[in-house]
């Protein structure tokens, strides 16, 4: 018997020995992980950092995009405002000169007429004044409409004026639409047909400026996609559906293979030439849509086209 | 209650006397008795076992915790040797059990509730401990003193006047080295 018990002790003891050699292994272990994850949790505040300045490069080279349509935009009204008013500044010297004339007439004498007549029709010939007044109400009015033109180019960027405020309020989809496409004017192609089919929607409740960004990204991506067709289109519909609005931005142009359509939301995904897109475009545009707890959705086949679908709930998130 | 304080009361029960005795107060105290050191057990099954000691020894229930801690002290200075070889003197080791040990103890296991220990006040002769911890161990606290001043050939007496079981929020355990 007290045999038997020395063996249960040697036993005992060989298997506590076992126990202690397998807790260091396992806090051996732990401690590794626990190290691991330091150095896991550090990479992801720096990713974390990195995507935040890589996210403000997109935004910035978004407001680039807009920048340069803007210009282009201001300046083709403004070249013909500048020249009208250099016409009529050129005329305006040899019309002042005309009221001296007037009040002169007034005091002729009938023996002085016939040359004072001669005068002032050398004086008409000379500064080409019949021209002009032939000319000056198209010029007044071709200069106001230019003035109307940038007036509402700046109407227009008062819509993007917010696109870094965090405030979600009730907005007019449509018109952000509308405006998006006039900033964007100069980045579609002249022979681009573009076919509006907006129905009378209601106010969403959401973030205008990130909206608009989103618009933005899917117009020029579209506009993309156009250049180089032979009878570039483009469909933008807007409509109800029950609580939802929804947005449909169509093209005819190159179109996306099965592959590429899985990939185009996710980051850094680009199939735009080194330079031309930060592959963050629709994958912000995708966290946007998220974040409204609406969906964005991409239908596309290759030399055909894309269509692209944003439903926004009515009511906001 | 963490694994490694069970197994420590076993190897104490086993070493005083043997393995038979272990099981009897096991199978007294109604437990399974498996216990490995990083998984976390209820402080009820722990309070039980030694209740059992205490009933097998016949001797103050104080006087057993006391001398669990100091048992514990050397078993955990063996198996985590790092701690102590990081520290020259005692003072300098029970200052660093918060700032240190408590540190890398949450770090592997975040569910370890540990007690509150802090070494504020004190000079070369006498340092102040003041100890909080819902469990209200503190006679096992002054048994872990007592094993690292033992680890530390540094005699020393316990004074324990502020004490969580006297209405007190935190125990204060006066460390005064005797000179020998």
């Amino acid at each position: 018997m007290s045999e038997d018990l020395e063996l249960y002790k040697q036993a005992y003891e060989r298997e506590r020995k076992a126990r202690l050699a397998a807790e260091d292994v396992l806090e051996s272990r732990s401690r590794e992980l626990f190290l691991k994850n330091q150095e896991l949790e550090a990479s992801l505040v720096q990713l974390k950092a990195q995507q935040d300045a890589l996210i403000r490069s997109e935004k910035l080279a978004t407001l680039g995009t807009l920048v340069s349509g803007v210009a282009h935009e201001i300046n083709n009204p403004l070249s013909f405002v500048h020249s009208n008013v250099d016409t009529l500044g050129q005329h305006s010297e040899a019309i002042a000169k005309l009221y001296p004339l007037l009040i002169e007439s007034l005091t002729l004498e009938e023996s002085d007429r016939a040359a004072f007549a001669e005068r002032v029709f050398k004086f008409l010939e000379e500064e080409d004044l019949e021209y002009f007044t032939q000319e000056l109400d198209g010029l007044v009015s071709d200069t106001n409409d230019g003035v109307q033109r940038v007036k509402e180019i700046v109407r227009n960027l008062r819509s993007f004026a917010r696109m870094d405020a965090q405030a979600r309020t009730k907005a007019d989809l449509n018109e952000g639409i509308r405006s998006t496409l006039k900033l964007i004017n100069n980045q579609i192609s002249a022979n681009t047909r573009i076919n509006l089919s907006l129905d009378e929607i209601p106010l969403v409740f959401c973030n205008p400026g990130e909206i608009n960004q989103v618009l933005l990204n899917i117009l020029v991506n579209a506009a993309q996609a156009l250049e180089g067709q032979s009878e570039p289109t483009l469909n933008i519909a807007s409509k109800v559906d029950q609580d939802w609005v929804e947005i449909k931005i169509g093209d005819n142009g190159k179109g996306m293979t099965q592959q590429v359509q899985k990939r185009i939301f996710e980051p850094f995904y680009t199939t735009k030439e080194i330079g031309k897109g930060t592959g963050l475009g629709l994958s912000i545009s995708y966290g946007i849509i998220s974040h409204h707890h609406g969906e964005l959705l991409v239908e596309s086949a290759p030399n055909r086209g894309t269509l692209f679908t944003i439903r926004l709930p009515i009511d906001g998130p | 209650m963490k694994g490694v304080v069970f197994n420590i009361l076993e190897d104490m029960v086993v070493e005083k006397g043997g393995v038979v005795l272990w099981q009897q107060l096991l199978n007294k105290a109604g437990v399974e008795g498996s216990y490995i050191s990083v998984d976390t057990y209820e402080d009820a099954e722990l309070f039980k076992i030694v209740h059992e000691v205490q009933k097998a020894l016949n001797i103050p229930l104080e006087d057993v915790i006391r001398s669990f801690g100091d048992f514990m002290f050397a078993k955990l200075a063996d198996r985590y040797p790092m701690f102590v070889e990081a520290e020259s003197d005692l003072f300098g080791f029970l200052k660093s059990i918060e700032p240190v040990i408590h540190l890398e103890v949450q770090k592997l296991y975040t569910e370890a509730n540990l007690p509150s220990i802090d070494c504020a006040n004190g000079d070369h002769q006498r340092l102040v401990m003041n100890y909080r911890s819902p469990r209200k161990l503190c006679i096992l606290a002054e048994g872990l003193i007592q094993g690292a001043a033992t680890f530390y050939q540094t005699p020393i007496t316990i004074d324990h006047d502020v004490c969580m079981h006297k209405e007190s929020d935190h125990c204060e355990l006066t460390i005064s080295k005797v000179n020998v």
